[in-house]
């Protein structure tokens, strides 16, 4: 009997493993790209971190930024997501709140807001594209809310041992300033460990990596989970010389944020305990 | 002296093949150098590298990562809209586009390309538009995302576009006729290819609009192009234009050809030479070939002149050459070394190009020289016996009475029975020409230097029509840090914050006890640092780690008394000060009413203009906030464009330093002095609010730097050369009053073309101010000349009024000779495309031709007026044997 148990088990271990392999030989490209939005952007109902940013000219001259970071996701599919981001550094600008109500849908652009402490001013912001700077770094707006994938046509072009390479196009050409890009997919984590971004030439423009990612221990219906989570990224620009590196402290997921946080209200008074 | 000129004309004549053999090879060998020519057309060079006006121009161009800027103009005067029309913004998109793609391999950097830099470029379809978008809404878009369909969408994109005066009068003309697109470049060397590119594609769009290309870039491409042209054309017409005037005064082509070997020797080896010893040619030494043209053909002219008179058949043609060569060795070599030395004399001046050209012009001199004595004998060898049967008869055609002739008798006549008159006549010209001097305006243009149909001229003329100028000058304004933090300082923190903890405990209550704590330590923290912001700094720190593990409600509190000082700390950033913004602001405004410049642009501007769409983009709050907070919101909130290092141009990251950019409607130098005079004005009378100091950096300020250089550099080196030539003409004299004498005509002359300057308006600019330095010696040949053979003459007469008739002979016909083809030499200088050029034939045509005149009107005038002063010195004998028999030449010709 014992023999039996362990013969099945060895079978079935035998099995799974063939199995998952199958599987993963069976992701189409559209499922490695969802996954990889998933793991990038939508781990956890919500979730928060402290933000230090360093940005680097191509003298090597340095401007730092801190800022509170808070996210919450609507409904249960990778949709609709809710941003705060509050600003603890430079002094001069601390407590300046940006807020976007991203929308997954195409045809809805997202919502953002401005909170202006010195001016004691709610200002909504109407961008024609996301693709402007995120607090005059490296890293573009929609770099950090994520570029919605059915914004691209994509391919899988290489699987290597340790990712897979898609490329992707945007469909709507004149929309961003690229031609495409390069994403390198972590087969195991499904972060995308490197994006590099080509101009018409084939001229790679910039590259954002993962530099460094870390087990996150969180609780998902009471259990514990594990979130691999990058927690130092950088952005490098090709044509300016210039480069940003973001560092993730304090990151925390299913913590119970509450909605009314990410409402105009609060922007000009947050909750503490989500600042800390 | 002697045995050693009877021994190069020895070994010139018995080893004619040798001589000519190693000449040849001489020449080859320097002209093997001639690929590895580069060209420098850079106006900074100008400048010393060390220059400190140089240097911190270079400084500011990495501080503020300013790079070489193509510009393109685009005009449309026909459209009652201007540019701002579906179809010229359609072009300008696609010219936009097509710019994006101007990139090429990078030769210097394998991998990688180089061309315009796309991120930097400006362009309507790649700036950003900041605007109203409904209440409590701020709109950020592309100013143009892609070419509008109708008429109405064309003039919104103008509305916007003047709306920003970022862009206005910078991208935009103020009256929407004229749009410029900027191109950066990676390195100005593709600027041609750029250029080129850019032509076909318009040429390709077709449209009737108008389209410019300049910048800089460009201009010193097309100066490279066009100096290339002026050697190409200018010194082969000058050598043509010098062979049809020899062939007029000697009608013997074999002996024309002659002076033409020796030019073409010295050109090619000095120009070989400084291109082997790493000299790029310059706009000044473009020059050298056209200089050395008639030069160097002079002294040989002179020998074979002396030769046919003296040659016979049985004397042969051996003996006849060394006789002639040691009658003319002495005045050949005096001659060569007044121009020599006045050429050297550039080598004082502080213009690294004008030292070069002069140092090589007085090289190619010697070369001549020293290729005359050696080659001339050896060729004279070379002619067949036969062949120089009927040399004399070339002589003896000069006896005919012709105009010249005719025209030199009467001014013999003139200058000795109307002396005093003649000389008062000059003086009072002469006065009347001081005077004149002191009216000179001293100015350069860069711009100028091309002629009113050259493309980049016209570019430059239609551009600043329409907008604020395309003159950039850049003003940068720099901040300090404060030292130790006194003991005052501190004190004033200390209440500040027990204030400012007072004011936040409603919400923090335990704030004010804190801050108490705090300020007791704050005395050890100031001891303990040697800088106010290293100060702030640990203070921070200390915050940092004391409120790490307290309660929430202390560590909030802790949070709010660290702002304070991370507050502090930014208040230490100058140019986040309201304050200081609101003084720029009032500096530019200042700049720009007083009609100095154009236009200027600043961080100023930046502030007003995102606190103005920020507030509610009504026009009165385009002002600067009255909180450091609110500056810096404005700076943050630029920089979440598509263009966030924009702001980097104008400030550098730190806050400390600041550039204003000023833009003048024109090139000219002195437009840029009153600016210069009128910013120190304005600092010396408008206390800054904080430590400030300025300077100024662009290449159009350079340029001003360039004109101090130009009058008492240049005048420097006038003096020496004067200085020099006078001791080299006492010392041949064995008089300094003689030596005075010679200097006489070219003093007048240059006196009265310098008054003349002055009097007519024209600019003293770049080539006028070398040719002062460059004239003396080549203008005192003549004078020389006169002085000793008319030294000879009283020696053989006995008497000055017989002297007269004689001297106004044949002597005074070799003269005119000589200043014909030197000043005629240089007037194809005028088929030159840049004016720096045409100037400089001009004024060499006339100041030699006047030069000339006056050697033959005033010398003798003055001494008929002094005979007695004058010649009681020369009939002492042993001066008679010292100044010949050297110079005993009864010879014709030039020089």
């Amino acid at each position: 009997m014992r023999k039996i148990i362990i013969a099945a088990f060895l079978v079935l271990v035998f099995f799974t493993n063939g199995f998952t392999e199958e599987m993963q030989e069976a992701l189409t490209v559209e499922d490695i790209v969802r996954k990889a939005n998933h793991a990038s952007l939508y781990q956890g109902a919500d979730g928060k971190g402290k933000v230090t940013m360093v940005i680097t000219d191509k003298q090597g001259r340095t401007r730092e930024r801190a800022f509170n970071m808070l996210r919450k996701d609507v409904g249960e599919k990778d949709g609709d997501q809710q941003y705060f981001v509050y600003f603890q550094s430079p002094a001069d600008v601390r407590k300046m709140v940006f807020m976007v109500h991203k929308h997954a849908a195409l045809e809805k652009d997202d919502d953002r807001w401005l909170y202006m402490p010195s001016l004691d001013l709610v200002k909504r912001i109407a961008a024609s594209d996301k693709r402007t700077s995120f607090v005059g770094s490296d890293f573009l707006y929609e770099d950090i809310s994520g570029r919605n994938i059915t914004e691209d046509t994509h391919e899988l072009i290489r699987t290597t041992d340790e990712y897979y390479v898609i490329k992707n196009i945007p469909k709507v050409p004149d929309s961003v300033e690229f031609e495409y890009y390069v994403a390198y997919i972590d087969k195991k984590t499904f972060i995308p460990m490197k994006i590099e971004y080509f101009k018409k030439d084939k001229r790679c423009c910039r590259i954002i990596e993962s530099k460094k990612v870390e087990n996150i221990e969180a609780e998902e219906n009471g259990k514990k989970v594990i979130y691999p989570t990058v927690i130092r990224s950088s952005a490098k620009d090709m044509e300016n010389g210039t480069k940003s590196e973001m560092t993730f402290s304090n990151v925390r997921y299913n913590i119970g944020l509450d909605d009314k946080i990410f409402t105009e209200r609060y922007l000009r008074r947050p909750p503490r305990n989500a600042m800390r | 002296m002697k045995t050693f000129k009877n021994k190069l004309a020895d070994i010139s004549v018995s080893h004619y093949k040798l001589v000519t053999f190693v000449m040849v090879l001489f020449t080859l060998i320097t002209g093997a150098f001639f690929p590895l020519v580069t060209m420098d057309t850079d106006p900074e060079n100008m400048l010393e590298k060390d220059e400190p006006a140089r240097v911190f121009h270079n400084k500011t161009k990495k501080a503020f990562d300013l790079s070489e800027i193509v510009v393109l103009g685009i005009i449309n005067e026909h459209d009652p809209d201007g540019v701002f029309n579906p179809k010229t913004l359609r072009h300008i998109y696609e010219l936009t586009e097509f710019a994006k793609t101007l990139r090429w391999r990078d030769e210097k950097n394998p991998g990688q390309t180089a061309g315009v830099i796309e991120v930097d470029m400006i362009a309507p379809s790649l700036v950003d538009h900041m605007t109203q978008g409904g209440p409590g809404v701020i709109r950020f878009e592309w100013l143009m995302p892609r070419p509008p369909e109708t008429r109405k969408e064309a003039l919104a994109i103008r509305d916007k576009a003047l709306s920003n005066p970022l862009l206005r009068g910078q991208m935009v003309s103020e009256d929407g006729k004229a749009l410029c697109v900027y191109l950066p470049l990676t390195d100005k060397m593709l600027s041609y290819q750029v250029y080129t590119s850019l032509r076909k594609k318009i040429g390709e769009l077709g449209g009737d609009e108008e389209y410019h290309i300049t910048g800089l870039p460009v201009a010193e491409g097309a100066i490279g192009v066009e100096m290339f042209t002026q050697m190409g054309t200018a010194s082969p017409l000058a050598m043509a234009l010098i062979f049809g005037l020899l062939m007029l005064f000697f009608r013997k082509g074999v002996i024309i050809i002659l002076p033409m070997i020796i030019a073409t020797v010295s050109i090619i080896s000095s120009m070989g030479l400084m291109i082997a010893l790493g000299f790029p040619v310059h706009i000044l030494s473009s020059m050298l070939p056209i200089f050395l043209m008639s030069i160097a053909m002079v002294d040989s002219v002179h020998v074979l002149s002396e030769f046919f008179d003296v040659y016979t058949k049985e004397k042969g043609r051996k003996e006849t050459i060394k006789e002639v060569m040691n009658t003319l060795f002495a005045p050949m070599l005096y001659t060569s070394l007044t121009t020599a030395a006045g050429f050297l004399s550039l080598t004082l001046a502080p213009i690294p190009p004008a030292r070069i050209f002069g140092a090589f012009l007085s090289i190619g001199v010697m070369i001549a020289w020293l290729v005359t004595i050696l080659f001339v004998p050896a060729y004279i060898m070379m002619i067949p016996e036969q062949k120089l049967e009927n040399f004399g008869l070339s002589a003896h055609e000069e006896k005919k009475q012709n105009w010249l002739t005719r025209v030199l008798g009467a001014m013999g006549r003139l200058s000795y029975n109307y002396a005093k008159p003649l000389l008062g006549v000059f003086l009072i010209l002469a006065a009347v020409a001081v005077w004149g001097i002191t009216q000179i305006q001293i100015n350069d243009n860069y711009a100028k230097r091309f002629i009113k149909s050259h493309p980049i001229r016209k570019a430059d003329i239609a551009l600043n029509k329409h907008f604020g100028g395309t003159y950039t000058a850049y003003l940068i304004l720099e901040g300090k840090l404060p030292g130790k933090a006194k003991k005052q300082d501190i004190q004033k923190i200390g209440k500040d914050l027990t204030h400012y903890a007072r004011e936040v405990m409603n919400e923090y209550e335990n704030a004010p006890g804190l801050a108490e704590a705090l300020v007791q330590k704050l005395p050890d923290f100031a001891r303990e640092n040697d800088t106010l912001e290293d100060f702030l700094n640990s203070v921070i720190e200390h915050i940092e780690k004391i409120s790490a593990d307290t309660s929430d409600e202390t560590y909030y509190a802790w949070q709010e008394l660290q702002n304070f000082f991370g507050i502090e700390k930014e208040k230490l950033r100058t140019f986040k000060q309201p304050e200081i913004l609101a003084y720029m602001a009032g500096f530019q405004a200042y700049m720009e009413n007083a009609g100095l410049i154009g236009k200027s642009t600043s961080v100023a501007d930046v502030v007003r203009k995102v606190n103005q769409e920020l507030t509610d983009g009504r026009p009165e709050n385009f002002r600067i906030p009255e909180k450091l907070q609110g500056v810096a919101e404005c700076y943050m909130q630029f920089q979440q464009s598509h263009r966030p290092n924009d702001l980097w141009h104008l400030v550098t990251p730190d806050y400390m330093r600041t550039s204003i950019q000023m833009q003048f409607t024109t090139g000219d130098s002195m437009n840029t002095k009153a600016a210069v005079r009128a910013a120190d004005a304005y600092f010396r009378d408008h206390e800054p609010p904080a430590e400030l100091s300025y300077r100024w950096a662009g290449l159009h300020y350079i340029n001003l730097v360039l004109e101090d250089k130009l009058v008492w550099g240049f005048l420097n080196s006038f003096l020496g050369s004067f200085l020099i030539v006078f001791v080299m003409m006492s010392v041949l004299f064995r008089s300094a009053l003689w030596g005075m004498l010679c200097m006489v005509p070219l003093t007048i002359t240059l006196v009265a073309i310098y008054g003349i300057t002055g009097i007519i308006g024209k600019d003293y600019d770049l080539p006028i101010a070398v040719l002062s330095a460059l004239s003396i010696g080549m203008a005192v040949d003549f004078a020389i000349h006169f002085l000793e053979r008319s030294r000879v003459a009283y020696q053989e007469q006995g008497s000055w009024k017989a002297v007269v008739p004689k001297m106004f002979g044949e002597p005074a016909r070799a003269i005119s000779r000589n200043v014909l083809v030197i000043a005629i030499g240089f007037l194809p200088l005028l088929v030159a495309p840049l004016i720096p050029y045409k100037t400089t034939g001009i004024m060499l045509f006339v100041i030699l031709s006047a030069s000339g005149l006056i050697t033959l009107l005033v010398l003798p005038a003055i001494l008929t007026v002094a005979k007695k002063w004058f010649f009681r010195k020369v009939e002492k004998p042993d001066i008679k044997t010292v100044a010949s028999p050297n110079f005993e030449s009864k010879s014709v010709g030039c020089n």
